[in-house]
């Protein structure tokens, strides 16, 4: 974490140098980002996905030519930098400065700058940014006082902002818009590696500073479960691949908030965070994968499938881990209800995911970069043939951090 | 005439296996060329079938004369105490011969009988599969394994009786074609007669499996002869015994086809005439009366006086005479050469069966002469149908008739018929009089033990008996209607019934000379003033039988309707089960229409109502949200103020 | 036991190689697993192979062979070889039907069912419930795949029904293995000391769903019917029969379910069995009408999943004995569709007998299995009903309801046989049938024969009893 201050003091740089040059922002993006990894696997992953998101750029010819790479390389110092940081004030900075980039990039394309997606998306961007800030805030101090009444309430908002960050249901409304009238890849990027911070920040506050209370539980599960079953419903009818896309995002927000309910159980957290954790990856893969795809109007047979399957949760691809893992923790917690809600949903979304499958079928035109940015998320998606200890281990010992200080 | 137990013996498992696949091996030859080939070649492939039919025959002798009694153990299932007993005593070693010797004859009869058919390969597989299955029943001492020769049984009675699958030869048709009586179809094509057949044997056999597995799970062990069956019955109480004996026993009712399940066997007439002299007369229905006097001979009822079992023989005894008053009955009225035999047919079934029952009071004895009459019965049937086979083969007619232009032309044949008839009839001094007079002692006892009833009802069946023999004699060689007849061949045939009819006076001099120990009782028996009348009237009713064979009535309509049993087969059962089968269709629909049809649609619905809330509407949106998060947040404070 | 990885072998040569051969070959693999499982069983031969250890709740993850595998294994292995076989001139009729090339699509497709049949056969050897889940999902997207790919009718709406179907039952099922996970700490399978009520419950309904009992039964006429006849020959005697595997891996670790619930899941197995045999009646499309058989069928293992010991003895016989019947006659059914040309309406089938014998006959055996005559069912039926009285003794009302089972099952095989075999001979021309279309029939028949007669029944009978510790 030493080299937080250089990495981003590169990104600076390297962002204002784009402008001439537009590789110059890739660099400085890799530099800085290859600064921040850790030796700790799921790090490494999300770095992995960093770099894709930052390949993927390379699709578009962008009006921001090169401060994107620049925008991405930052979401990333930010989100390793909140996995290790155990103060409140660097994870609430951590959690507006991995989503502010995403603001520039959801209103970039290859022509012109889209200015109504972008009002709609940092409406709600700003909305949750408050909830989220005053909610955490007000957990700790309520924590520290033991008003149970104010915790209740910073709880739920905190849960309130979240949720409207990362889209779940039913705070979902900019999700399907955004994800369809802005560029894909920009979209790309929200969906993926953006996501990490708010659950990763929101992980921490809450397991170091939760006071007990079934009523919360309830809550978290509620709004899992609502978020899942709007997200697959609300795909089932969808033709656009950017439309399912945007609901598979719903449903999986709302597996992953469920291992929030979790998060109350300490003995369990360390599954709980795996299995989120290796959703997210799944999600940022899939994503990452699909809307190259959707770009590109066609993607590669094989992968198509590979990545539809993965997130239908068929072993041994990485989906089904996270999967196991959410409902592992969920089951350890006694939280069978939220299980139960969840595999009927793991069902539902199957047709929705074959669509995909069938829309991409028989598209094969498209650029070799994208080929391969597509291969590698597939090839990604198979590395948990062996099954994945990595992810345990990496939460085990990331739970290090998970208390914040001086609460 | 006490059964020792039986000592275990051994003997060289090569025979067994040969008396069981020969058959089945000699006749996979043309099971197989014949879907491929049916020239002449495959044709004389059949010679090789009934050759393996002559060598189970030679090896059922060689056990009839060379094997000591005994019981003979091969590892089947040894870890569970369940092996291939074969037993060989007093029933089983005759048993085994008369069907060897049947089947072999009934299969060089066939060779003519058949030589045009079109579908030899199904023909003689099956037969030869029977055989060996039967072989299997009677030498069986493992109810198992029994079991298995049984339901090889049940298949091959499948397969003979829809022999004609493709049901266009009016010839092998039941019934008049086209007659209706109400909703009932009275005619019936040999795919029917097919599923009659095992349908009706399944809801015997499955019961009857019950019982076997139930008399291993209470005993451990499934050796007839070794069952502790008074132990059995006595720890299993009244009720357990009536269940178990009558779930065992409808094995025996179904196959045997007493009352109800007595249509299949009336249907099966629409088999090939082969079949029905072999399965149908003179061993696969026997098998069922076999297995009771098997079983009874071990159980040694007359030992156990339990209220269960007593009440269970009883039903047999019953069951057992109004079955044979009824098949005596129908077949007085019938018209069809084949129905009247098989009508017969159920008639003796049901003497067999009582008089094995009466074993309860009477001891051993009873089933001795249930036995011997099975025998007698069997050589006489199966002539009787060789004949009527050749009949129909000359006059291609199904239906009683011929007059003394038949028996002119066809002399030694009406020769055989009358002797056979007047043989199994009971008048004296013939073959059967000595084993029905015995019967009739038997039936005299049992009016003190149970009532004069059995006595009554066995005088009644022998007289009707006797004149619906003579019906069918004079029908079809004296006064029958005039009938054209295509006398070709017949040489193979004539000499298979004439072999079959001579084993009548083989048994006749076994009783003469003493040569089986229950002759003595016979001849004691036959000399007995009751049965000397009982003789007389059935002389009596045979000779009325041949002056007027026929008498038009209003009774003789409903006999000859078969007093409408079928209406079970053909209505009641089908109905029944066609409504079930309607409402689980209803059921099932509606179980598919929900989770295929209801549901994807409803969710479709809420879907398209979710997708409607984006209208693009930035400000739409936020009131929405907003109003979510107030609501929540303004819940959580209430829970939380408490 | 590492002869179960042969068909691996297959799966990645067979689609390289052009025409029968790939067949043969991939046949042979099959075959050659076979016997060395039907060795291993003879020789009551148990391994225990190390793969891998995860962290809890997986546990170590290692690959079981016992009695019940063995059992389970060589009745996959033999069914798949044969209809490895059987697919060849069956799915190049299809392709024609389908106007695709054959040379590209045999390559898609052997790749497919050797994945689909080797993922079976590798989830009875799997020792950890992980293992055993990731099978059972392989097992379910290849077969998914070949019912999207080459299925009739609607086949993508069928394919997805049978998706979710299954997919419900495996992740229900799963949620169960998870709680016996947490319970154990492990989910090694000779590691789980306990399974709770709850953890059972799940597993059951998953599997119940997947076998599948009454009221989930709907979806199994859809995919088995509409699936390409060698997948639904899969699909139907060795698919759907794993849930009872499961059930059976989980029974033999704990009863307490089962024995609490005794005599619900009685009934529910003869409503099943009885419901699905009366619709069997009313079927007018022959490979619907054996998908509803196979429901009564499975009916029988639920049945016998209540009745001790003895019962469980007759859910593994029942399960070979329904594999050997129904591969047999899905694939009677399917030549039929490719010698005229997708016929499968039973209204205009009648007298076939006449057309097609060497395939009446082979249908016949196949209903001669399963309705437990001659063949390896009756040894199953036996120990069914020695189960039933040494459970509910001489009950009435108990004996009644099974043994009505067993005369429908009885029933409706010999009605359909004369529906389609017998009476009215048709105009249909005479057809050559390809020899692999029945060959392979003949051969799971006489096995399926020879499997009451010594040697082989007395192995058999030897090696689950002693497995089971006697009845």
């Amino acid at each position: 974490m030493q080299f937080a201050i250089p990495a981003v003091l590169i990104l600076a740089l390297s962002g204002a140098f784009s402008l001439r040059f537009k590789y110059v922002g890739f660099a400085g993006a890799l530099v800085a980002s290859a600064l921040m990894v850790v030796n700790n696997p799921l790090l490494l992953m999300v770095f992995v996905i960093a770099l894709l998101n930052l390949a993927s750029l390379d699709l578009m010819k962008g009006f921001l030519r090169g401060v994107d790479y620049t925008l991405v390389g930052l979401i990333f110092v930010s989100t390793s930098f909140a996995f290790y940081s155990q103060s409140l004030a660097f994870l609430l900075t951590m959690f507006v400065v991995a989503s502010v980039p995403t603001y520039m990039l959801v209103m970039a394309s290859d022509k012109e700058i889209r200015m109504e997606v972008g009002i709609k998306y940092i409406t709600f961007m700003v909305v949750a940014t408050i909830l989220f800030m005053i909610g955490a805030i007000l957990m700790v101090h309520a924590s520290a006082t033991s008003s149970m009444g104010l915790y209740y309430l910073a709880f739920t908002m905190l849960l309130l902002g979240l949720a409207i960050e990362v889209g779940a249901g039913p705070f979902h409304e900019w999700v399907p818009d955004v994800f369809d009238s802005a560029d894909p890849i920009p979209v790309s990027v929200i969906a993926s590696i953006a996501k990490f911070v708010p659950f990763v920040v929101a992980f921490k506050i809450i397991s170091s500073t939760y006071m007990g209370g079934d009523v919360l539980i309830l809550i978290t599960g509620i709004i899992a479960v609502a978020s899942m079953f709007i997200g697959n419903i609300g795909a089932l009818t969808s033709s656009k691949p950017s439309r399912i896309l945007a609901y598979s995002t719903v449903a999986n927000m709302g597996y992953i908030i469920s291992t929030l309910a979790v998060a109350l159980y300490t003995e369990y957290v360390y599954i709980a965070f795996a299995g989120a954790m290796l959703l997210l990856l799944t999600n940022s893969l899939g994503k990452i994968g699909f809307f190259v795809g959707i770009k590109e109007d066609a993607m590669p047979k094989i992968e198509t499938y590979i990545l539809s399957l993965s997130f239908i949760g068929i072993p041994p691809l990485m989906g089904f881990w996270g999967k196991l893992y959410v409902l592992a923790s969920l089951v350890y917690a006694n939280l069978v209800w939220i299980a139960f809600f969840l595999v009927i949903n793991s069902a539902m979304s199957v047709p929705y995911y074959i669509r995909l499958i069938r829309i991409f079928e028989d598209k094969k035109d498209f650029r070799k970069l994208a080929g391969y940015l597509v291969t590698v998320t597939a090839v990604l998606m198979l590395i948990t043939v062996v099954p994945p200890n990595w992810i345990i281990e990496s939460s085990r010992i990331l739970m290090k951090y998970l208390a914040i200080g001086g609460v | 005439m006490e059964t020792a137990a039986l000592m275990e013996l051994e003997l060289n498992p090569g025979i067994w296996l040969m008396l069981f696949f020969a058959p089945i091996l000699a006749s996979f030859p043309i099971a197989f060329i014949w879907p491929k080939r049916q020239d002449s070649f495959a044709r004389k492939l059949s010679i090789l079938s009934v050759l393996g039919l002559f060598v189970s025959f030679l090896i059922t002798v060689f056990i009839l004369f060379r094997v000591e009694e005994g019981r003979y153990v091969y590892p089947w299932l040894p870890s569970i105490g369940i092996n291939f007993v074969f037993v060989v005593d007093y029933l089983s070693k005759y048993m085994g011969a008369l069907t060897g010797f049947i089947a072999f004859t009934i299969g060089v009869y066939g060779l003519e009988y058949m030589k045009d058919d079109y579908r030899l390969g199904w023909y003689w597989f099956f037969f030869n599969l029977f055989t060996a299955s039967m072989l299997l029943v009677v030498y069986s001492d493992n109810l198992l394994m029994l079991l298995i020769g049984w339901e090889g049984l049940g298949i091959a009675s499948w397969g003979l009786i829809g022999h004609w699958f493709r049901d266009d030869d009016e010839l092998s048709y039941v019934g008049v074609i086209d007659r209706k009586m109400g909703p009932l179809k009275m005619f019936w094509s040999p795919s029917t007669g097919g599923w009659r057949a095992i349908s009706t044997i399944r809801v015997g056999d499955m019961p009857m499996f019950l019982a076997v597995a139930a008399i291993f799970a209470l005993t451990g062990t499934l050796d007839i002869s070794r069952i502790p069956w008074a132990e059995l019955f006595e720890n299993i109480g009244m009720a357990g015994t009536v269940i178990l004996l009558f779930a065992f026993l409808m094995g025996p009712f179904t196959k045997s086809a007493q009352l109800p399940f007595s249509e299949w066997l009336m249907t099966a007439m629409t088999g090939p005439t082969t079949v029905s002299a072999l399965l149908h007369s003179a061993t696969m229905v026997a098998a069922g009366t076999y297995l009771f006097m098997r079983v009874s001979w071990y159980i040694k009822p007359w030992e156990i006086q339990l209220a269960g079992v007593e009440i269970i023989y009883i039903l047999v005894l019953s069951l057992g005479l109004i079955s044979s008053l009824y098949g005596a009955s129908v077949a007085l009225a019938s018209r069809e050469r084949k129905v009247l035999l098989a009508a017969s047919t159920m008639s003796s079934l049901g003497l067999m069966f009582a008089s094995s029952a009466a074993s309860f009071w009477i001891g051993e004895f009873a089933i001795v002469v249930a036995f011997w009459y099975l025998i007698t019965h069997a050589f006489a049937k199966a002539t009787l149908f060789l004949v009527a086979g050749h009949i129909i083969h000359e006059t291609h007619d199904r239906f009683l008739g011929g007059d003394r232009e038949v028996f002119s032309k066809m002399k030694l044949t009406a020769l055989v018929t009358l002797f056979a008839t007047i043989t199994l009839a009971g008048i004296p001094p013939l073959t059967a009089y000595w084993v029905k007079s015995a019967m009739d002692e038997v039936m005299e006892k049992l009016v003190h033990e149970v009532n004069i009833l059995p006595f009554a009802f066995l005088v009644t069946i022998s007289v009707i008996y006797s004149a619906f023999l003579a019906k069918f004699f004079a029908l079809n060689f004296w006064k029958g209607r005039h009938v054209h007849l295509h006398l070709h061949g017949g040489g193979v045939m004539k000499t298979a019934y004439t072999a079959m009819v001579s084993m009548l006076l083989v048994l006749l001099a076994v009783i003469y000379l003493g040569i089986d120990h229950a002759a003595e009782e016979f001849i004691k028996a036959g000399t007995v003033e009751v049965s000397f009348m009982v003789g007389i009237l059935v002389l009596v009713a045979y000779v009325a039988g041949f002056i007027k064979p026929e008498h038009e009535n209003f009774i003789g309509k409903i006999l000859y309707d078969r007093v409408y049993v079928m209406l079970l087969n053909d209505y009641l059962i089908p109905k029944i089960g066609w409504a079930i089968a309607w409402i689980v269709d209803i059921f099932n629909r509606f179980l598919d229409f929900t989770a295929h049809t209801f549901i994807p649609a409803l969710f479709g619905g809420i879907s398209v109502s979710i997708r409607a809330v984006q209208s693009g509407s930035l400000e739409r949106y936020a009131k929405i949200v907003v109003s979510f998060v107030l609501a929540i947040l303004f819940i959580v404070s209430i829970v939380g103020w408490f | 036991m590492y002869a179960v990885f042969i068909p691996a072998i297959a799966i990645i040569m067979a689609p390289f190689i052009r025409g029968r051969a790939a067949a043969y070959f991939s046949a042979l693999t099959f075959v050659v697993s076979f016997f060395a499982i039907l060795y291993a069983f003879v020789t009551k031969a148990e391994y225990m192979v190390d793969l891998f250890t995860a962290f809890e709740p997986v546990g170590r993850i290692y690959l079981l062979g016992d009695t019940v595998s063995h059992a389970f294994g060589f009745t996959i292995a033999l069914v798949s070889a044969m209809v490895a076989l059987y697919s060849y001139p069956y799915m190049k009729h299809r392709f024609e039907e389908m106007e695709l090339n054959p040379s590209t699509e045999f390559k898609k497709y052997w790749f497919l069912y050797n994945l689909y049949a080797a993922s079976m056969l590798w989830l009875v050897y799997a020792g950890n419930l992980i293992l055993l889940y990731v099978f059972l999902e392989i097992s379910l997207i290849a077969s998914f795949l070949l019912i999207y790919y080459y299925g009739y009718g609607n086949r993508v709406w069928v394919g997805l029904l049978y998706f979710v179907w299954t997919n419900i039952a495996g992740v229900l099922a799963l949620v169960g293995f998870l709680m016996i996970g947490f319970e154990n700490k492990t989910l090694a399978l000779d590691s789980i000391a306990s399974v709770s009520m709850l953890a059972w419950l799940f597993v059951f309904i998953g599997m119940v769903v997947k076998l599948p009992g009454l009221g989930p039964h709907v979806w199994l006429p859809w995919a088995h019917a509409e699936a390409p006849t060698p997948v639904s020959a899969l699909l139907s005697p060795l698919t759907v029969g794993l849930a009872a595997y499961i059930l059976l891996r989980i029974y033999l670790i704990d009863q307490s379910f089962i024995e609490v619930y005794r005599s619900e899941i009685f009934l529910y197995g003869i409503l099943t069995s009885v419901v699905a045999g009366f619709a069997v009646f009313k079927q007018k499309d022959h490979k619907r009408l054996l998908a509803y058989s196979t429901v009564s069928q499975m009916g029988y293992i639920l049945i016998a999943f209540t009745l001790g010991t003895a019962g469980i003895v007759g859910v593994i016989i029942q399960y070979i004995s329904h594999a050997f019947g129904k591969s047999i006659l899905f694939m009677s059914a399917g030549a039929i569709i490719a010698v005229y040309h997708g016929l499968r309406d039973l209204d205009r089938m009648s007298g076939m007998h006449e057309q097609i014998p060497t395939i009446a006959n082979a249908a016949l055996i196949g209903f001669m299995n399963l309705s437990g005559i001659l063949a390896i069912g009756m040894i199953g039926e036996f120990f069914i009903l020695k189960g039933l009285v040494d459970t509910f003794g001489l009950s009435l009302d108990a004996i009644l309801l099974v043994v009505f089972v067993f005369i429908i099952s009885g029933l409706y095989s010999f009605y359909t046989m004369k529906r389609i075999y017998y009476g009215r001979v048709r105009d249909y021309e005479k057809a050559k049938v390809n020899r692999l279309l029945d060959t392979p029939l003949y051969i799971i028949g006489a096995i399926s024969i020879l499997f009451i007669l010594p040697p082989l029944a007395t192995w058999f009978v030897d090696a689950v009893i002693s497995f089971l510790g006697g009845v």
